[in-house]
């Protein structure tokens, strides 16, 4: 297919399952991503401390509950931040899914004082699933490092 | 109820929802800054009743640039039943007859229909469902519960055993409820309650409002049907 074309009919593809959906929510509970990330000081240093992006509060009020009815941005972001992290593991649309990651974890990190002895990020995503009654961890995606101050988060 | 208040229902609804919605982008990068203050202005003139049917085309081409710029949508489930919502309306309003206008909306109603049917068949044909153990599952370890402390559900098994059983219920028996109008307009006040707890045990807002926008569809639908 030429290129122009495949460019028209890319969005229409992905306009397709939404006018004709399959409804299969929850139909089997998939192992749940989670998304990890360690400041390196370069890109082969392994002595980097993995933390959890963005892990959840120990308790949500019930007024919070309702605030987050109409004011969610940023949990809505982190579910986002997983779809990213599912289609990166199952290598949907790995280079933007890459990118839509190293973004929104740097983003987050311009908020915290930088540390310059560590100026490469580097995340990995650890798959949580059940098997039998012991829940397991399995690292499946640690994409290389890229330099914190490169990646743009305007 | 007529075809023109139902539409106009789903489209006041539709538009308080995308713009609930765009307003939580304003917070996020140039690109979405940009995309989503375009969609406000379109969902205010569809809100406003502006120059019809053009606001919900223009919707419909920018749902476009938003699927390109996410790659797919932005949150699953309910940006897709948000693009379901506003390519049949803007269908039906630019339909050339009654009758395809009443077809494309018709398939709203029908769709909003099978979400609940479909849902509650692949779990019920899956034992871990059956048994509660899928739910256990999804407090136990998916990424949806958004306090740790919603986790200690998992150790409640007998309970989610019966939740489960109550969802997939209630999902399967949905279609029924259009053969009766008073059964329909309770089967959607128990439908709005799932999705509200959805949305404040998963953090899911965006399925209560964009669900809640689809239901004057069913209710036509049911009322021209049956």
């Amino acid at each position: 297919m030429p290129t122009d074309l495949r460019a028209l009919v890319a969005p229409l593809k992905l306009l397709a399952p939404a006018l004709v959906p399959s409804w299969n929510f929850f139909d089997v509970i998939a192992p749940a991503p989670r998304v990890e990330y360690a400041l390196l000081a370069s890109p082969g240093d392994a002595s980097g401390t993995w933390r959890v992006f963005r892990p959840r509060p120990e308790r949500v009020s019930l007024a919070r509950m309702a605030r987050r009815l109409l004011w969610n941005p940023r949990w809505n972001q982190s579910l986002f931040v997983m779809s990213c992290a599912e289609r990166l593991a199952e290598d949907r649309t790995p280079e933007h899914s890459e990118a839509e990651l190293f973004k929104r974890i740097a983003a987050d990190l311009a908020a915290e004082p930088a540390d310059p002895a560590r100026p490469w990020l580097c995340f990995r995503l650890v798959f949580v699933h059940r098997e039998g009654e012991t829940l397991t961890e399995e690292v499946m995606v640690q994409p290389a490092p890229r330099r914190l101050a490169e990646i743009d988060i305007r | 109820m007529s075809l023109e208040l139902a539409r106009r229902l789903v489209e006041i609804l539709l538009a308080l929802a995308l713009i609930q919605q765009s307003v939580e982008h304003l917070r996020g990068f140039r690109d979405e800054r940009i995309l989503f203050s375009a969609r406000i202005v379109l969902a205010i003139l569809v809100l406003a009743g502006v120059a019809g049917p053009w606001p919900l085309v223009g919707l419909a081409g920018l749902s476009l640039l938003i699927l390109h710029r996410f790659q797919g949508p932005y949150n699953g489930g309910s940006d897709r039943m948000g693009l379901l919502i506003l390519w049949s309306l803007t269908l039906s309003s630019l339909a050339p007859t009654p009758m395809l206008a009443e077809l494309a909306f018709g398939y709203l109603g029908a769709q909003l229909t099978l979400s609940y049917f479909i849902s509650g068949w692949v779990k019920v044909v899956n034992p871990d469902w059956r048994s509660g153990r899928a739910l256990r599952d999804v407090f136990q370890f998916s990424a949806y519960p958004v306090a740790e402390s919603l986790r200690g559900f998992a150790h409640r098994p007998r309970l989610l055993r019966a939740m489960s059983w109550a969802v997939m219920g209630f999902e399967l028996v949905f279609p029924l409820t259009l053969l009766w109008p008073p059964a329909l307009a309770a089967g959607l006040v128990v439908a709005g309650t799932f999705h509200l707890a959805n949305a404040c045990l998963f953090g899911l807002n965006r399925f209560f409002w964009t669900w809640l926008s689809a239901y004057p569809a069913i209710l036509w639908l049911q009322g021209r049907v049956f």
